[in-house]
């Protein structure tokens, strides 16, 4: 270890640092060493210590400048703002493919089927949300999402965000669609006819199309008027399907399309409080969209309906 | 549920370190307008970002880099801007240190310090101001300003070597600790 004394320029870091009371006990050393032979590095540690006295003073004044009162309620303004726009979402590998899950402080507001992980953000971009990626905060939705795709549970009762629904008619047709229960499935004139606008069908089919919480709102429990599984997720009705056998519906089809199996789901006709089997009275003369459909008994009975009277489905059961 | 607690701890964020990043950027910005802009954005930025957080983080400090960030980013736009103004031959006004408010409030030797730390180049006075004002560690400023705690330090004795030149002799013997000189 050399002990030869610094010189005045090596030891200035040494002066400023010791100045600070931030000196390792070696720079101390030096210091002490240069400075008692050197009576203007001795002024100048004497001067440094004064700068810090002065900087100790700065930091107990004031700013330059008008405070930040004004700014804050500014901010505040600002975040109030963007918290109600801004979609956190996560992007997870589900047995459906990689699906996309955003959510506003105020609910869900966006279920997505992604062709590809490397695809996110298309529809994000889209109606002026502003958007960031936030796994941490929509983790959890996945996981209750996972297990409804697992058949572990029935329900997804998250709020829901539709403020970026396009207009009253759009959300009228969502809120009618998500209150068809699990195991349930109902046709688009039904859904026409329940929010009051009976000849809307083909507008209410267009709606769904663009339903974008697809799954929360369950716009795959409603079928064309002659029970076919049309347009999901682009032309991806094999989606469809999967979700409708997931809750006990049971179509029949392949390539060319799916349908539902019109004689293996219980009825039940307009808003009667009892379900039928498909053999009873007049059903098979009625239109599909007159109707819902009950993947079983338990499911009918979930949402309170009696087994009819006269088919008795209580005692004659499709087979299962 | 999870969503609505994140925001509620957000809002503690904001109520906790907006005050210190405001005035650390009225310090390192030229005009009051500034730090208010600055620090709104640093905010709306953290907003986004803090979801993404690792839990156990330094709040503090990451406030700081991003502030920091955007100061750097605002100061190179700005310098074009003055650049393109002084070619056509307007006003340079970057010595508008703060409102006539704030200047009464401050003592003499804190206006001379100010005005000097104002000159310093951007990188030292952002690091001076992180270390004698704020009194973050080195490292956090290394973060902040992109380099090592090392080169942070040196940033700060560069800035230190140039306010106590600039200040000349200091009168060392009627200055107290706290006490106003002249």
């Amino acid at each position: 270890m050399t002990t030869s004394i610094p010189t005045c320029r090596e030891v200035e870091p040494d002066i400023i640092a010791m100045a600070a009371a931030e000196a390792s006990p070696a720079a101390i050393r030096r210091v002490e060493s240069h400075v008692a032979g050197c009576a203007e590095c001795r002024t100048e540690l004497g001067q440094y210590r004064a700068l810090e006295g002065m900087v100790l003073d700065l930091r107990g004044a004031p700013a330059p400048g008008r405070g930040p009162t004004l700014a804050r309620a500014e901010l505040e303004n600002r975040l109030t703002d963007l918290r109600s726009r801004l979609v956190r979402f996560g992007v997870f590998d589900s047995v459906l493919g990689p699906i996309l899950i955003g959510a506003t402080e105020h609910g869900v507001s966006v279920v997505e089927y992604l062709p590809s992980r490397a695809s996110v953000g298309v529809k994000l971009a889209r109606g002026g949300a502003d958007a960031v990626e936030d796994r941490a905060r929509t983790e959890g939705l996945y996981r209750e999402l996972a297990e409804y795709l697992e058949g572990r549970r029935n329900r997804l009762d998250w709020p829901l965000d539709f403020r970026l629904a396009r207009g009253d008619f759009q959300r009228r047709v969502l809120e009618a669609t998500a209150r068809l229960p699990y195991g349930a499935v109902a046709s688009y004139a039904g859904i026409a006819r329940e929010i009051g606008a009976p000849r809307a069908s083909r507008a209410v089919a267009q709606a769904l199309r663009r339903n974008p919480v697809p799954i929360v709102v369950p716009c795959h429990r409603v079928v064309g008027s002659d029970g076919d599984l049309v347009g999901y997720a682009g032309n991806r009705v094999g989606l469809k399907q999967r979700l409708l056998a997931l809750e006990g519906i049971r179509t029949a089809g392949g390539r060319k399309g799916y349908h539902i199996e019109r004689d293996a789901v219980y009825y039940r006709h307009l808003d009667d409080s009892e379900y039928c089997l498909p053999t009873c009275g007049s059903i098979g003369t009625k239109p599909l969209g007159e109707f819902t459909l009950y993947a079983s008994r338990t499911r009918a009975e979930a949402v309170g309906l009696a087994p009819c009277t006269s088919c008795r489905p209580d005692l004659h059961a499709l087979p299962a | 549920m999870g969503r609505v607690m994140a925001d509620q701890a957000f809002e503690a964020v904001v109520a906790v370190h907006h005050a210190e990043i405001h005035r650390y950027l009225a310090r390192v910005t030229r005009r009051p307008s500034d730090a208010d802009d600055l620090s709104q954005e640093t905010f709306l930025r953290a907003f986004r970002a803090h979801g993404a957080l690792p839990p156990g983080s330094n709040v503090r400090a990451w406030l700081f880099t991003i502030a920091t960030n955007l100061c750097r980013n605002h100061w190179r736009s700005e310098a074009r801007r003055r650049r393109a103004h002084e070619a056509m031959g307007s006003r340079d006004e970057r010595h508008d240190a703060g409102g006539p408010e704030g200047e009464a409030v401050l003592e003499q030797a804190n206006i001379r310090v100010t005005e000097v730390v104002g000159a310093l180049p951007l990188k030292q006075r952002l690091a001076f101001t992180m270390r004698k004002i704020h009194e973050l560690e080195y490292a956090e400023i290394g973060e902040s300003l992109g380099c090592s705690g090392e080169s942070a330090r040196a940033h700060v004795f560069q800035a230190l070597r140039k306010i106590r030149r600039a200040l000349g002799d200091l009168a060392i013997a009627p200055l107290g600790a706290g006490e106003p000189r002249a």
